[in-house]
């Protein structure tokens, strides 16, 4: 039974079965492994035994394929996503860039609360969020799971922090207000449930990503409407 | 001199690349490769920053060539074509074969583990000077690349030119 969901077992690529399996989720498991004299990471999207196979393949595909057109799009922006190696299509692996020297939003916010740094010494980072968030869905590119989590902060060449986007898995391409406007309802949700007291950071946030954005309005509109309802829409009547 | 690096999901190959410069036969040297004589890749280095960016194509050629899945005719054009960001694949060897008034060639040989490449035999082909293969930069054309690849400045912000041109050959199935 333990195969049966496809969860916990390792890999069966060759390559794969000696590297170090550094995260597992439900969708994916991430490994490190040295490519072409590089350190790289595999984002290997396994098969789901729970789900009908043509269907099941069909999803891999689409959401491995979509998460390469993200980071590019992103990329050409100027916005900083970890460059993409090589797609493996009939693993539905994506090698990427390692990116090193890097924490998490969510670690470096959490560590400046234990540490008792105001609030107001992260405005500054929640501003390039802002901006950052701004400069995506500008380029109609919707994340799907914007935690502070999926974002890195690394010391760039002139000692700035830089701020990255990572794992577009459930990401695809929208113009639409009301994605956009999920998009940041599901971050709020995030940043205030795993970081407490941070209402005024958030707001931060808004403001810079409003200023940076000329549709900011429309999608601020949106946030609102979808704060009253949750993130599903009513299909009722 | 040359560059030789084992694929780490193909462990059985071995890719070799050697560069020269002041070639005086590159005609002779493509007519060769068409008629299969080479058994290489041969690509013009003014579009190539980095060995990086060769090993990747030369690992994706022999990737979809293992699932059957190639575009071109052989490994080696295989190779070129994968160097390309579009799918056209008389513009990618145009632009990234070598041509016939080239006077620079960067060859790439797939090969076994076992067997060592047969150096000399590629050595007496070309008649030119062979330089190290990592000083392929300065032979690249900066400002080309920036153009064939579509680089805007503003993508320079979050990597550098090589980062925007892998990224572009890693996505063309997907563009």
């Amino acid at each position: 039974m333990a195969e049966a969901d496809g969860g916990s077992a390792r890999s069966v690529l060759p390559y794969l079965c000696e590297a170090e399996l550094i995260k597992q989720g439900a969708e994916a498991r991430v490994y490190r492994i040295r490519f072409l004299g590089k350190n790289a990471i595999v984002k290997e999207r396994f098969p789901k035994r729970y789900r009908h196979p043509v269907l099941d393949e069909k999803l891999t595909r689409r959401r491995t394929a979509q998460e390469v057109r993200s980071i590019l799009r992103c990329r050409k922006a100027g916005i900083a996503a970890p460059v993409v190696y090589f797609v493996d299509l009939g693993s539905n692996c994506i090698f990427l860039e390692e990116i090193t020297d890097s924490i998490t939003v969510r670690e470096h916010v959490a560590a400046a609360q234990a540490s008792g740094q105001s609030v107001e010494s992260m405005h500054p980072l929640a501003e390039k969020m802002g901006r950052i968030l701004a400069k995506m869905h500008d380029e109609d590119v919707i994340h799907g799971d914007l935690t502070t989590s999926n974002m890195l902060l690394k010391p760039d060449r002139s000692g700035d922090l830089e701020l990255l986007l990572i794992d577009f898995g459930l990401s695809f391409v929208s113009a639409l207000a009301e994605d956009k406007g999920v998009d940041l309802y599901v971050l709020e949700k995030a940043f205030l449930s795993t970081h407490p007291n941070t209402e005024t950071l958030f707001q931060k946030l808004l403001q810079s990503y409003t200023a940076a954005s000329k549709k900011a309005p429309a999608v601020i509109k949106k946030l609102d409407e979808v704060r009253l309802r949750g993130r599903k829409r009513s299909m009722v009547g | 001199m040359h560059l030789s690096n084992s694929l780490e999901l193909f462990p059985e190959f071995v890719v070799t690349q050697l560069l020269f410069k002041d070639v005086k036969n590159c005609a002779e040297l493509r007519k060769m490769a068409m008629e299969g004589k080479i058994a290489g890749a041969l690509i013009n280095p003014s579009v190539v920053l980095d060995p990086f960016q060769t090993l990747l194509a030369a690992n994706k050629a022999v990737h979809v060539q293992k699932i059957g899945k190639m575009k071109t005719r052989s490994l080696y054009s295989e190779i070129i074509f994968n160097l390309s960001p579009t799918n056209n694949i008389s513009e990618a060897f145009k632009r990234f074969g070598v041509s016939d008034s080239d006077n620079a060639v960067l060859i790439v040989l797939v090969h076994n583990k076992e067997e060592a490449y047969n150096k000399d035999d590629v050595l007496s082909k070309v008649d030119g000077q062979q330089i190290p293969a990592d000083q392929m930069s300065t032979l690249s054309d900066l400002a080309k690349i920036k153009k064939l690849y579509k680089v805007a400045p503003q993508e320079e912000k979050c990597g550098n030119v090589l980062d925007a041109v892998i990224c572009r050959m890693a996505a063309k199935d997907f563009v």
